[in-house]
């Protein structure tokens, strides 16, 4: 258990700082998505430089203080949502936002943790680079809360989680100590891996300041095109088809039901969709070449390929950027939709690819068992990773839910363990997925994870209650 | 009735235009290229004429050079019948005056009772090319249309003017160049793709033209816009006022 932190404990660390380094936390920041919890702060801070961060954690640790780390706020499991237990000092990384360095003939950056994920893309396409993590959110989260989820997000495909695209850490420990990691070698076996070890440990493990991360040459031609397709097993073999027929310029395949479309349509009429007779199924796939490729070219090509073989049956291929970014925009409404409508239930799950055209019909119908319910699963299919949500029928009101809402997500979770899958592809554990992780972990690894949690922060003081248990709670 | 419908190929409205280092244009090097979007909404135009029963036949032109091939099959997807791609050598920018000369040669031999182009490319932003070919024509024109209807013989064209619409009767055969909100473009489907590969394709050079296509322009310089500059963050309401008033905005 962490201390409560004391009004002389506060003015100590105010005292340590300069002037100007606290504020009160603002309205909605600290809130759960889901409405049903607030985060609570003693107070939140908002360091300039990593020894500012330093002497914040080194108070702390001192006093058994708890801290939680704050990026943009848009983490979807309560990681940044400390909602009970005494109120811990968070710490904002919003003031340390600086672009640091840019090495276009490394393919590498420096940037602090608090660089909104919008300006780093951006940051690299000023010197003709990409930075491929691309997320609905990026216009909010901080690179920092990037690399504490591991977030994925649409170019996982091609590029990578977020922990593929970082080459070096600067964190401050619990105890106040400074990590120097920021390494720009793509070659580096120098022992244990910290590096991945705090990425995708949500604030567990330390405070990430900085960070390494990898550029890309930007493709030259993109296009998207939108697939018409039977069922899930017919887009996995159109992404099997696609991968042998073009390779790795596929930077997303992602999947979209008929389900989607209809929230769509009822909630966002304006929002412009590809077809006049809404399909079952539909997959998304952008291709993104260099030089001379032609890619509205190869993507009628595999089209052609598809439909011979019987797993298309009509189909849109964006003639400009406009309407690339068009489709896009129906996929990227899709959890507006979902939204609009109330969800009874979300799941962030993934499934071997091979066996997701069997867990979707037999999630429904096991669901339906449980209620009249809608399901709609959407998603990056081409990693595997899911979006499983589920919704009263059209009609009903999820309150008339609230009942089978535990038993819904048990079923699905159940089903995904029992397919070998993950209970959360991409959005993390932090508060809301602890009791998941602790019936559906191997047993071994959550007695290492414990292990290394009280060897790098034996009092327990960084984000306690989130990925583990926190010691001595039930 | 026939309708023609002018395409031009132009760089993507989307792609963020880098400027030659010698200033003398901008770069096309590998930067990804579309129809006019002023071109698709004539297309989308032209092909809801023939849906309507009211055209027969939309046919696509485009001057430019062999990759403009892509935009016309593009047209073709959309539903046009068959195209006319009059190449010129790569690299050339033919000017409104020649690719006008160049349409009239076609439309005198097509005959259509109808032109619908684009009110302006939005590459070089000219907005002279539906003008100068109706002058050349001695046909009535029809320009920045948001409405179009085709009655006895004419065709009754709103325009967006300035603080207002205007609506106009235009004998045909007669220009009308398409404004922004005359329609929304259809996407074109894949299967509708796959025939457009199989619509005739006509190809001509400009050599075979007795018409001079030399630009008569010299471009002195080009340059990228002004970067905004960055902002700054102030803390309170009085703050922003000594802020404006120190930077003479109020
Ligand atoms: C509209 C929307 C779409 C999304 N789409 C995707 C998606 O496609 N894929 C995906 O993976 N996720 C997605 N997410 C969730 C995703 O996890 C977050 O968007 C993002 O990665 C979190 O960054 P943040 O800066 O907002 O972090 P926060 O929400 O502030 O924090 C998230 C967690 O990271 C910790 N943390 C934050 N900063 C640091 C730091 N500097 N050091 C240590 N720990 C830190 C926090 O304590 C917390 O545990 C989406 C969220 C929204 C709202
Ligand atoms: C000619 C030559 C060329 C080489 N080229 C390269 C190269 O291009 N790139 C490169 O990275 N390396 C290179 N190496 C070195 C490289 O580390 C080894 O070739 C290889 O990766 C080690 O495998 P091994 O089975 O021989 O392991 P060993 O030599 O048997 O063991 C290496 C280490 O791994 C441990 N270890 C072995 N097996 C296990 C296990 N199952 N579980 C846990 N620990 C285990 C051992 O305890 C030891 O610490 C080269 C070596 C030689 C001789």
């Amino acid at each position: 258990m962490t201390n409560a932190a004391t009004a002389e404990f506060l003015a100590d660390l105010q005292d340590a700082l300069p002037k100007g380094r606290f504020r009160a936390v603002k309205a909605g920041e600290l809130d759960d998505p889901r409405g049903r919890h607030v985060g609570l702060a003693a107070v939140v801070a908002t360091p300039h430089c990593v020894d500012e961060v330093s002497t914040i954690a080194r108070l702390c640790h001192a006093a058994g203080v708890g801290i939680v780390p704050l990026g943009g706020g848009t983490g979807l499991v309560l990681g940044q949502v400390a909602h009970s237990g005494p109120a811990p000092v968070v710490i904002s990384l919003e003031r340390m936002t600086a672009i640091r360095e840019v090495y276009p003939s490394e393919n590498a950056m420096v940037v602090e943790a608090g660089a909104i994920l919008h300006d780093v893309q951006a940051a690299a396409e000023a010197v003709d680079r990409l930075f491929p993590l691309s997320l609905a959110s990026e216009g909010s989260c901080r690179i920092g809360g990037n690399l504490a989820t591991n977030a994925g997000g649409l170019n996982v495909l091609r590029y990578g989680n977020t922990r593929d695209l970082c080459l070096g850490l600067e964190v401050v420990m619990a105890d106040g100590t400074i990590w120097h990691g920021l390494k720009r070698l793509r070659k580096d076996n120098t022992g244990y891996d910290l590096k991945n070890l705090m990425i995708g440990s949500e604030g567990t493990l330390g405070i990430i300041t900085a960070a390494t991360l990898r550029l890309f040459a930007r493709p030259s031609k993109t296009a998207a095109a939108v697939f018409v397709v039977e069922d899930p097993k017919s887009a996995i073999d159109l992404l099997a088809m696609a991968q042998a027929t073009v390779g790795e310029g596929i930077s997303a395949f992602e999947l979209i039901s008929g389900v989607g479309l209809d929230f769509l349509t009822e909630t966002l009429p304006d929002l412009r969709q590809p077809f006049e007779v809404r399909p079952d199924w539909c997959v998304l796939i952008d291709l993104g070449v260099s030089a001379e490729a032609v890619p509205e070219e190869m993507l009628l090509a595999l089209f052609e390929k598809a439909l011979a073989a019987g797993l298309v049956s009509d189909g849109v291929i964006s003639q400009s950027e406009a309407q690339r970014q068009e489709f896009w925009a129906v996929r990227e409404h899709i959890p507006v939709g979902n939204r609009n409508i109330g969800s009874i239930s979300s799941h962030d799950i993934s499934i071997p690819v091979s066996r997701i055209p069997d867990f979707i019909p037999e999630g429904i119908a096991k669901l339906q068992a449980l209620g009249d319910v809608r399901v709609n699963c959407f998603g990056h299919l081409g990693d595997g990773n899911l979006h499983y949500n589920v919704f009263p029928a059209k009609g009903l009101d999820r309150k008339d839910f609230d009942d089978i809402r535990a038993a819904v997500k048990k079923t699905v979770h159940d089903l995904t363990h029992a397919y070998e899958g993950s209970v959360s592809a991409e959005h993390g554990v932090g508060r809301l997925k602890v009791e998941d992780l602790e019936r559906y972990q191997d047993p071994v690894k959550l007695a290492a994870m414990r292990a290394i949690k009280t060897a790098l922060d034996p009092k327990g003081i960084l984000n306690s209650g989130a990925v583990l248990r926190a010691a001595g709670a039930t | 009735m026939k309708v023609l419908v002018p395409v031009k190929r132009v760089i993507d409205y989307n792609v963020k235009v880098k400027v030659k280092a010698d200033g003398s244009g901008v770069d096309l090097a590998n930067v990804k290229m579309s129809m006019n979007p002023f071109d698709e909404i004539a297309v989308e135009e032209a092909i809801r004429l023939k849906e309507a029963g009211t055209a027969t036949e939309v046919v696509v032109v485009s001057i430019g050079e062999k990759k403009a091939t892509d935009t016309l099959r593009s047209a073709m997807a959309m539903g046009a019948d068959r195209a006319v791609l009059i190449t010129t050598d790569q690299g050339v920018d033919i000017e409104p005056l020649a690719v006008a000369k160049l349409l009239k040669a076609v439309i005198d031999e097509e005959a259509p009772d109808l032109v619908i182009a684009g009110k302006q490319a939005i590459d070089n932003d000219m907005n002279a090319t539906g003008q100068m070919l109706a002058a050349l024509l001695g046909w009535g024109q029809a320009t920045f249309a948001s409405e179009v209807k085709i009655e006895d013989g004419a065709a009754i064209v709103t325009r967006e003017v300035d603080g207002g619409m205007q609506t106009i009767s235009v004998k045909l055969p007669a220009i009308i160049t398409a404004d922004l909100r005359l329609n929304e473009p259809r996407y074109a489907s894949l299967p509708n793709i796959m025939k457009a590969k199989k619509k005739p394709l006509e190809e001509k050079s400009a050599d075979d033209f007795d018409i001079d296509i030399t630009p008569r322009q010299t471009i002195i310089a080009t340059e990228e816009p002004a970067t905004r500059e960055a902002g700054i963050m102030v803390g309170s309401v009085d703050e922003l006022v000594a802020k404006l008033k120190e930077g003479g905005f109020v």
